[in-house]
Order: structure tokens, then C-alpha cells, then sequence
């Protein structure tokens, strides 16, 4: 019995797996085994179709700041999901993104969550996946 | 005045009581057009529910469908010739990047409707209206008994006619052009591709749709595929513009000159 929350958890991820692409492959341009935690703050949106894109300030221990792209849902997706164009996400805002790396893009990434200073967390994009069913 | 109040009373407590009692112990009705057919219409979502409405929801679904023991048969391999075969290897070496949906192309049948983006289904007399939030599609089935055109020109979405087979709508699909993928990558299909969905309404907030693929120059068999569409009494249909701003053509050119993996094939 202790078995069956796994096997719940394991169909879901299939059910997500076979349909993740939702404009593409994630596998085209984005590394699953990669993932990326970062916190920083918030300085550019692109509210865009098929994505939104996002750019994060990251500053390293020595001070040094990359700037980080992010790509996530279509903006139909995120306000299906709570989020509020210029409300949920402003430049200034001080952000932590969890996300998977691109494959040979160095400050690119595949966001799929994002935790707002308030603590709420959003999803932000689709979990990785092969998108080769 | 005491007898008006408990009158009230009463009123209130019958109108609040009965459709809790109808909820409660009886399924929704199934609803029904003026011919008698069950009525398709209502904005419908399927596929990746999580894309579409959040992880918690769509789980709670999930496991709803398995405690009422509404299960669909697991995913059938597309039956694909040896050479047909080969070529969905290929695509899948290149991870996707030849994916016409990446370049904004209007995905076919029956892709457009197991996207995770809604779609609206309007039931008229004669013809049934498919409006789709992808790239602002649109089929149109006539089911007053006619034929394919002789005139069809191969297209993304093909020529649909439609048909009632007792309570499901049966859509018979044909002259697809070759530029579109029928599921995830690499799933190739000829000109020659022939579609027949079924789409049953079979409880008042859900459709099955069974879809039959087949075409005899990629596939040794029909191709089956299975889905529930949910209904979205609160959705609307939105804009999906997918060329807004589709970085991924230039992306993919660049993967194709540095990637080594991909510059191999």
C-alpha cells in the first residue's frame, strides 16, 4: 500500500512526459539533466508568444552579475495558472528561478518555477521532457 | 410577517437543497441538441492538463479518473514500416529540432486536438464548428451527409466530413498535406493519411475521443490513440499567436552548426 502514492507519482510523470512539448521538444535546446537554482532580481519581460521570456540579474559570490534568459509558458498558459501580466512578475523584483540549462547557451534556461519574495511559488514552464513520445 | 419569513424560509431551503441533493446523488445529464444528439458544444481541454491548468488540479483529476475507474488503454506504438521507422529515429537523434510545430506551422489531426491548449466545439444542425487556440485554427464538419470535395487540395488540417453513429460523432479525415507530425516527434505520416475520430460525450464533463490513424505508406496497421477532453464551463478561448516572437527557427540554426550530435546526422 505504501507502494501506491510511487505508482500514482510515476503515471503522472508518464501522463506529463508523453504530451511536455507544448511548442517544442525540450530536448531540442535544453538539458534535463541540468537543473539550475537561481535567485536575483528581475530585469526584463518578454510577455510573448509561443513563450515569455524573462531575464534575471544573478550576482556571484565576488559581485560579479550574469544576466540569465529564462523561457516559459505562453502567456495564455501562465494566466490560466494565476499569473497577472505586469502584476505577478515586475523588473525589480527580486525572484528565485528553478529551471534546466541550455545545452550550449551558458545564461539560457528552461524555467519551470518560480518563487516569488512572498514565498509563493508559480509554475513558470513545463517539467522537463523528452517531447519524443 | 412571520408567515411571509417562514415561507421564505422554506423556499430558500428547497431551492438550496434540491440541486445539492442532485449533485450529490445523481450524474449530470448528458446535454442533448433538438435532433436528440448529445450536444458536443463547450470549450474542451485535453493532454497535458498540467501545462494547461496547474500540477494540483490536474493531479486531483487524475486520480478521480482512476477512483471512478475511468482508464484509457495504454499508448499503442505507431506501427511504422521499417523505413518510415527510420525515419522517426532520425528526428528523434536531432531531438525534435525538425519539429513543424517549432516553426509555428498549424499542427494536423489529430495533434491540434491533444495539444495542451483548449479548443471549442460549437454543434449546429447541419455542421459542427472545431475552433482551436492553436495558431487560431478552425475545421469546419458538415454532417448533413455529404461527401469529401472532389476538388481537395492537400492542406495541414485535410477536408472533414462528419456522421452520427448512434450518440458518437464520427469525422472522417483526408487530404492532409506532408508537413505535419500526428503526435510527438518524428510521428511522419504521407499524403495518403486518412483519419477517423470518434468523438462521445460520455458523461456530462467529459468526451471520449478515439482517433484511428492510417495510411499505407508509413504504417503497416492502423495507429490508434485515446484521450478524454474535459469540459471548461468557466474558459474562454484566447489568442495564441505562435510567430509573435518564435526564437526557436534561429536557435535551432545555431544548434545545427555547433551542436556536434546534431551536426553528425
Amino acid at each position: 500500500m505504501k507502494r501506491l502514492p510511487v505508482v500514482l507519482c510515476v503515471l503522472f510523470s508518464a501522463v506529463l512526459a508523453t504530451r511536455a512539448a507544448a511548442h517544442h521538444s525540450f530536448a531540442a535546446e535544453y538539458d534535463g539533466s541540468q537543473p539550475l537554482t537561481v535567485s536575483g532580481t528581475v530585469a526584463k519581460i518578454e510577455w510573448t508568444n509561443p513563450h515569455i521570456h524573462f531575464y534575471v540579474d544573478v550576482k556571484d559570490a565576488a559581485g560579479a552579475v550574469t544576466q540569465w534568459k529564462f523561457e516559459g509558458y505562453p502567456p495564455n498558459m501562465l494566466v490560466r495558472q494565476g499569473w497577472k501580466r505586469d502584476v505577478t512578475l515586475k523588473p525589480g523584483d527580486v525572484v528565485t528561478v528553478f529551471a534546466w540549462k541550455a545545452r550550449f547557451d551558458s545564461a539560457l534556461g528552461a524555467a519551470r518555477e518560480v518563487t516569488f519574495a512572498d514565498g509563493q511559488k508559480l509554475n513558470a514552464g513545463p517539467p522537463a521532457g523528452t517531447g519524443g513520445r | 410577517m412571520k408567515r411571509v419569513i417562514a415561507l421564505s424560509a422554506i423556499v430558500v431551503l428547497l431551492h438550496g437543497s434540491v440541486p445539492f441533493a442532485q449533485t450529490q446523488n445523481t450524474p449530470k445529464r448528458i446535454p442533448r441538441a433538438a435532433d436528440g444528439k448529445p450536444d458536443l458544444s463547450g470549450v474542451w481541454i485535453t493532454g497535458a492538463l498540467a501545462l494547461l491548468i496547474g500540477d494540483k488540479e490536474a493531479r486531483a483529476i487524475l486520480e478521480a479518473d482512476r477512483a471512478a475507474g475511468r482508464t484509457l488503454p495504454p499508448p499503442e506504438p505507431a506501427p511504422y514500416t521499417a523505413e518510415a521507422e527510420a525515419r522517426r529515429q532520425y528526428y528523434l537523434s536531432r531531438r525534435g529540432v525538425d519539429d513543424p510545430m517549432a516553426r509555428c506551422f498549424i499542427s494536423g489531426v489529430p495533434r491540434i486536438t491533444t495539444r495542451p491548449l483548449p479548443f471549442q466545439i460549437i454543434q449546429m444542425k447541419d455542421q459542427v464548428i472545431l475552433l482551436y487556440e492553436a495558431h487560431h485554427a478552425f475545421r469546419i464538419v458538415p454532417t448533413d451527409g455529404r461527401t469529401h470535395p472532389d476538388d481537395i487540395e492537400p492542406s495541414f488540417l485535410g477536408d472533414s466530413v462528419g456522421r452520427w453513429d448512434g450518440d458518437t460523432l464520427v469525422v472522417d479525415v483526408i487530404g492532409f498535406n506532408e508537413k505535419t507530425w500526428l503526435a510527438g516527434v518524428g510521428t511522419i505520416h504521407s499524403d495518403k493519411l486518412h483519419v477517423t475520430e470518434r468523438y462521445t460525450r460520455d458523461t456530462a464533463d467529459t468526451i471520449r475521443y478515439d482517433v484511428t490513424m492510417e495510411d499505407p505508406v508509413v504504417f503497416t496497421r492502423p495507429w490508434h490513440e485515446h484521450e478524454i477532453f474535459r469540459l471548461r464551463p468557466n474558459e474562454r478561448l484566447r489568442e495564441y499567436e505562435c510567430i509573435e516572437n518564435n526564437e526557436d527557427l534561429q536557435r535551432f540554426e545555431k544548434l545545427l552548426q555547433i551542436d556536434p550530435a546534431l551536426r553528425a546526422k
